[in-house]
């Protein structure tokens, strides 16, 4: 038998990949048996969709009991709610770039992690209705009342800003972001729900027949689908990055006197590229371990995200070097004054907090290593540690801003204290987390989860061939 | 007695590979032959041994010398010229940082350098037995192996396709 | 992505080593046109040296000017070399095989003479020691490593060496084949510089590793050293506009967007000069013309957000600077002419397929792009310093000497000249790479369609 074994290996070629680096779903297998995971949940995956919808219960009793303690009129009270809409904002406002930039440069390895990540298109929808209540906290430009040493309008992008600046058009931006997100996700998944809707029954043959419109897999709908996901994947990126560039500026650093610093909006967009790649790289994980998909999601996928996920890890850390060595060296009071509120007094601990999980923690003990960046937990677990830091990222960042004091003056002359959650805060953070997953967890059972046309595609140009005396993967990229 | 080298030419390199399987199969260890080529073949393509080594070790010796050093520059060229500049500390750990960074790295690449030669045993003294044919995409099977088994390793390099066998004194059988 | 027919050995030795062993007619004429051009550069910095700053255009407050812009310049040309050998390497992109090499050798050449532009500058060369090395000149005074200036050549230097080495050690499978190719003296010098290479499994492994890990080590240098470059301005809190916090990445994807332009240029030019149509592909001309769009498209807004957040503080300080960069004659014009030239026309040009594939456009474009990003440290340096408010008794504007502008075009020709002597002796194409690229060849076939493949270690 061993014998046999090893004239069949000679026969074929030796492969030094890991055994489970690669995986070559049969292609005919692929859509019914991915349309049949998702109208088929499993008991455990109610049972995790009920406990997210109990914390956003909780979620929506901790705003009712703020709105109630504190109104809209004093925007403080609402800092760690502002700094939770800007965690999901930008966890979620990010995935869907996820596969779209991997399927633009025509990695193979996304392909199971492109609807993974085109679903977060569907929280949009989540991103516009929390951050409405935002729009009334807002303090207004103009100075109500201009004490001697106070700007008559505060520093904002705003300059001579247009009729509804800034909430309007930061409000036009994030719905914009929104409908595009589900455009992207319905054009992504057009093919798969036309397939689907013969298997299904009930309500969702009724909601894939409305939603797969007329697709028959005419090569003219292939090429207005794929050319369409491109120029939308463009729109999207763009709308994204200058989205970013408002919330960081308008809820962020012009509510802190005198905080000027050009670098603040791509060090927002850096982080929230990585928390999202992050956050895919675990549902990934959770599905190849837990939801029975390791047949479609092969190591490869987090070997080769890791390597981007260092990238983004030690670009977001670069970032920050380069903005807290310009304070520093500068030395200007107002300056040396926000490096000491938001880095090393006031939220001093927020802040080691959000060094040691973005950074430390996944670049020393995970991706600088092969080894660990080899596995599909390695990944998993650095994702785990950044979403603790951009948390901690978030609240440093906006609880600080909604709480440094006069917001007319000219510059930071003292450092202010920080602010703690009280219970509200507490339930507003974990309950919009859990609206986020139970939104997500619900799109779970109506789109499959993994792009089907998109695995069955990859099947035709990815093969383990012999080349000599070893068997290699082979790779085709079609133009 | 000692081992002296016998090359094998191919013009092939499949042909070569199984001239690497036939020496394998006729008791040969492993690590008495070698493929030479003129371009880098994935690992495992001529059925070859894995060679094992401890390069990643290099830049992390590297990487703490280059930092030490940088700690000591910085901190002892201040201290022996205190001068207080702009308000900042005599030892200041930012601007440190940056000349730190640059010694680590720089200590980490030139023992990175220090490790790709030593490891792959270069600069060799002697090229050995070679044929300048290696580099215009001809593959050479380096067998070192005793004097008696000279002809069994020519015979055995011969039938899987060499275009020519040669040793140590240039004497040559052409197949 | 594989065009063009399929290479033998003995056809990639015979082209890429043409360079080296059959130079082209016009070799010797063009370096003795070079070295003289060079040669004016040497004549103007004696007369410099000579006679003292005083016979350049700066003056007080615009104490940096032509040189110093020169200088980021090339600083920034010399990002390409990793940029597309680093990165590209650890992407496993093909396309790159036929570019490291030239942009490593750019890389090393451009940041050589940038090196000579501070040292020109400072008007007593001899004096950089002092300020510079770790060394007690018996006068108890060391160098102040809190100061950018003294960062800058620790980070220069530090990426000189390796890219020197990272070159080298690629060059050893190549030097062998010239060994392998050369009689006399050449063979002898040739066999002391590939080390006794052989081409056995272990040197090779030691080889794809060297590329791998040195590619790692050296990206995060590179990025280093543009940055401290940013810092000499950004540190300086009292010229406003030079106090952002954003100059680091800013400068940095800068410069990789002028070195990458240069390097499509300079195998644009390779490729016509040695007849190396077969390697450097229109395929990898437009690939490169693809990155191109991205990282000026990335370099353009950090350039947004310079601006935007110049005028966001509206401190009548910076607003002067401003104000003079985009309303004031010459530099409105000279600023419109940097945005139309660096951004606006070469991606418009680099758009089109067509257009990306046509190698008159895209050296039109890429050099576009270089004059524009030379504009762009011009307007940097020069507006910032000439409304430069503390400790300023006089605002004064910078007009260059005709020394300066004969120093800073030597120094395009002591580059050129540098590449083609490098070209004499080495092969500026990495024979092994490109070798390597054609093994690794395949096809997949899908239906009735044969589509390009690649083989892939991992």
């Amino acid at each position: 038998m061993a014998s046999h074994a090893h004239a069949a290996e000679h026969e074929q070629g030796h492969s030094h990949y890991p055994a489970d680096m690669w995986v070559f779903p049969q292609s005919e297998k692929v859509a019914p048996d991915l349309v049949g995971r998702t109208v088929a949940a499993a008991p455990r995956f109610k049972m995790w969709m009920l406990i997210a919808g109990v914390l956003a219960v909780v979620g929506i009793i901790g705003f009712i009991a703020r709105a109630a303690t504190d109104g809209f009129d004093e925007y403080g009270p609402w800092g760690y709610y502002m700094a939770v809409f800007s965690y999901l904002f930008m966890i979620t406002g990010a995935a869907p770039l996820v596969g779209l930039a991997f399927r633009f440069t025509k990695s193979h390895w996304r392909r199971p992690l492109s609807r993974v990540s085109e679903l977060f298109g569907l929280l949009g929808v989540v991103n516009v209705l929390l951050f409405i209540p935002l729009l009334f906290v807002l303090p207004p430009l103009a100075n109500p009342q201009v004490d001697h040493g106070e700007l008559a309008v505060r520093r904002t992008l705003w300059i001579a800003g247009p009729w509804g600046a800034p909430q309007l058009w930061d409000l036009l931006g994030v719905v914009a972001l929104a409908v595009m997100g589900l455009v992207i996700l319905w054009l992504s998944a057009v093919p798969d729900l036309a397939g689907a809707k013969l298997a299904a029954t009930g309500w969702r043959r009724k909601l894939y027949t409305m939603l797969a419109c007329r697709w028959c897999g005419a090569k003219r709908q292939w090429h207005i689908q794929k050319a369409g996901l491109a120029l939308l994947g463009g729109f999207y990126f763009m709308t994204l990055i200058f989205v970013q560039f408002l919330i960081a500026t308008d809820y962020g650093m012009s509510l802190v006197p005198g905080w000027k610093d050009s670098i603040f909006p791509p060090l927002y967009t850096v982080i929230s590229f990585q928390s999202s790649l992050a956050t895919i790289l675990i549902i990934m994980f959770i599905l190849r371990r837990w939801g029975g998909y390791q047949e479609y999601i092969g190591v490869s996928l987090f070997w080769s995200a890791s390597k981007i996920l260092l990238g983004l890890t030690l670009l977001w850390t670069y970032h920050l070097w380069a903005f807290f060595i310009t304070f520093w060296y500068g030395r200007m009071p107002v300056e040396q004054n926000i490096l000491k509120y938001f880095l090393f007094e006031s939220y001093g601990a927020v802040f080691a907090a959000n060094v040691v999980f973005s950074f430390l923690l996944p670049f020393v003990s995970i991706l600088l290593w092969n080894r660990f960046r080899k596995t599909d937990w390695g990944p998993a677990l650095a994702g785990c540690f950044i979403l603790v830091g951009t948390l901690a990222f978030n609240i440093r960042i906006f609880v600080g801003s909604f709480n440094a004091g006069d917001v007319y003056a000219l510059a930071l002359e003292r450092v202010p204290p920080p602010v703690y959650p009280d219970l509200w805060d507490i339930f507003i953070v974990v309950g919009c987390i859990g609206l986020a997953a139970f939104v997500y967890l619900a799109a779970m059972r109506v789109f499959p989860v993994l792009s089907i046309w998109e695995v069955k595609e990859g099947a035709l140009y990815q093969r383990m061939e012999r080349f000599m005396k070893g068997r290699y993967l082979v790779l085709a990229k079609p133009e | 007695m000692a081992k002296r080298p016998l090359l094998g030419l191919f013009d092939s390199a499949d042909r070569a590979a199984d001239a690497g399987d036939a020496l394998k199969k006729a008791g040969i260890a492993e690590t008495d032959y070698d493929f030479l080529t003129d371009a880098p073949y994935p690992e495992g393509a001529f059925g070859e041994r894995a060679e094992h080594h401890r390069l990643y070790i290099y830049p992390m010796i590297g990487a703490v010398l280059g930092l030490t050093s940088g700690v000591m520059l910085t901190s002892m060229t201040q201290m022996a010229f205190p001068m207080v500049q702009g308000g900042k500390p005599i030892l200041a750990l930012p601007p440190m940082a940056v000349i730190c960074y640059e010694g680590t790295m720089l200590g980490a690449i030139l023992f990175t350098i220090f490790g790709i030669l030593f490891e792959s045993r270069l600069p060799a003294g002697k090229l050995g037995l070679y044929d300048t044919r290696i580099t215009q995409g001809f593959i050479g099977v380096l067998v070192h192996c005793e004097d008696a088994e000279h002809g069994k390793v020519s015979g055995i390099l011969s039938s899987a396709g060499a275009v020519e066998v040669k040793w140590e004194n240039a004497r040559a059988a052409t197949a | 992505m594989q065009e063009g027919r399929a290479l033998t050995p003995t056809e990639i030795n015979r082209d890429l080593l043409r360079s080296v062993l059959e130079p082209p007619k016009w070799f010797w004429p063009v370096v003795v046109i070079l070295t003289l051009w060079v040669l004016v550069g040497v004549t103007v910095s004696g007369i410099m040296i000579n006679r003292g700053l005083g016979v350049t255009g700066l003056n007080r407050p615009v104490a940096w000017g032509f040189m110093i812009t020169n200088f980021v310049f090339w600083i920034g040309i010399s990002h390409a070399g990793v940029m597309l050998s680093a990165i590209l390497r650890l992407a496993k992109a093909e396309w790159r095989r036929p570019a490291t090499r030239a942009a490593e050798v750019l890389t090393i050449f451009s940041l050589m003479t940038a090196l000579t532009m501070p040292i020109m500058h400072v008007g007593r060369p001899w004096r950089v020691l002092y300020w510079v090395f770790p060394y007690d000149f018996a006068r108890g005074i060391w160098p102040s490593v809190r100061s950018p200036l003294v960062w800058d050549p620790s980070a220069i230097l530090t990426y000189l060496t390796s890219s020197t080495l990272f070159v080298l050690i690629a060059l050893v499978p190549d030097l062998a084949v010239l060994r392998d190719h050369t009689t006399g003296v050449a063979h002898r010098i040739y066999s002391v510089l590939s080390l006794g290479w052989q081409g056995n499994a272990r040197q090779w492994k030691f080889q794809v590793i060297a590329g791998v890990l040195l590619s790692a080590l050296i990206l995060p240098v590179f990025v280093s050293v543009h940055s401290i470059v940013s810092w000499d301005f950004g540190m300086a809190a009292s010229v406003k506009s030079w106090h952002s916090t954003i100059f680091a990445p800013y400068f940095v994807i800068g410069a990789v967007h002028s070195g990458v332009s240069a390097v499509v240029f300079v195998m644009i030019l390779l490729r016509s000069m040695f007849g190396w149509q077969e390697y450097i592909r229109k395929e990898h001309i437009d690939a490169l013309g693809r990155l191109l769009i991205v990282v000026a498209t990335g370099w353009f807004y950090f350039l947004c957000m310079e601006i935007i957040f110049g005028l966001y503080g509206r401190e009548a300080d910076e607003v002067a600077v401003r104000t003079m960069q985009f309303m004031e004659y010459p530099w409105n014009v000279l600023m419109i002419i940097f945005a139309g030239i660096t951004y606006f026309l070469p991606v418009a040009l680099w758009l089109p397929r067509s257009f990306r594939r046509n190698l008159w456009i895209m050296s039109l474009a890429c050099i576009s792009v270089n004059v524009g990003m030379w504009l762009e440290r011009y307007l940097i340096i020069v507006p910032g310093l000439a409304r430069k408010q503390v400790f300023t008794f006089t605002w004064q504007t910078y007009m260059p000497s005709i020394t300066e502008l004969l120093l800073i075009l030597s120094t395009f020709g002591l580059v050129s000249l540098l590449l083609l002597l490098f070209s004499r002796v080495f092969p500026l194409v990495p024979l092994y790479d490109i070798k390597e690229g054609e093994f690794l060849r395949a096809k997949v076939q899908v239906g009735r369609s044969t589509v390009p493949a690649t083989i892939r270690e991992d």
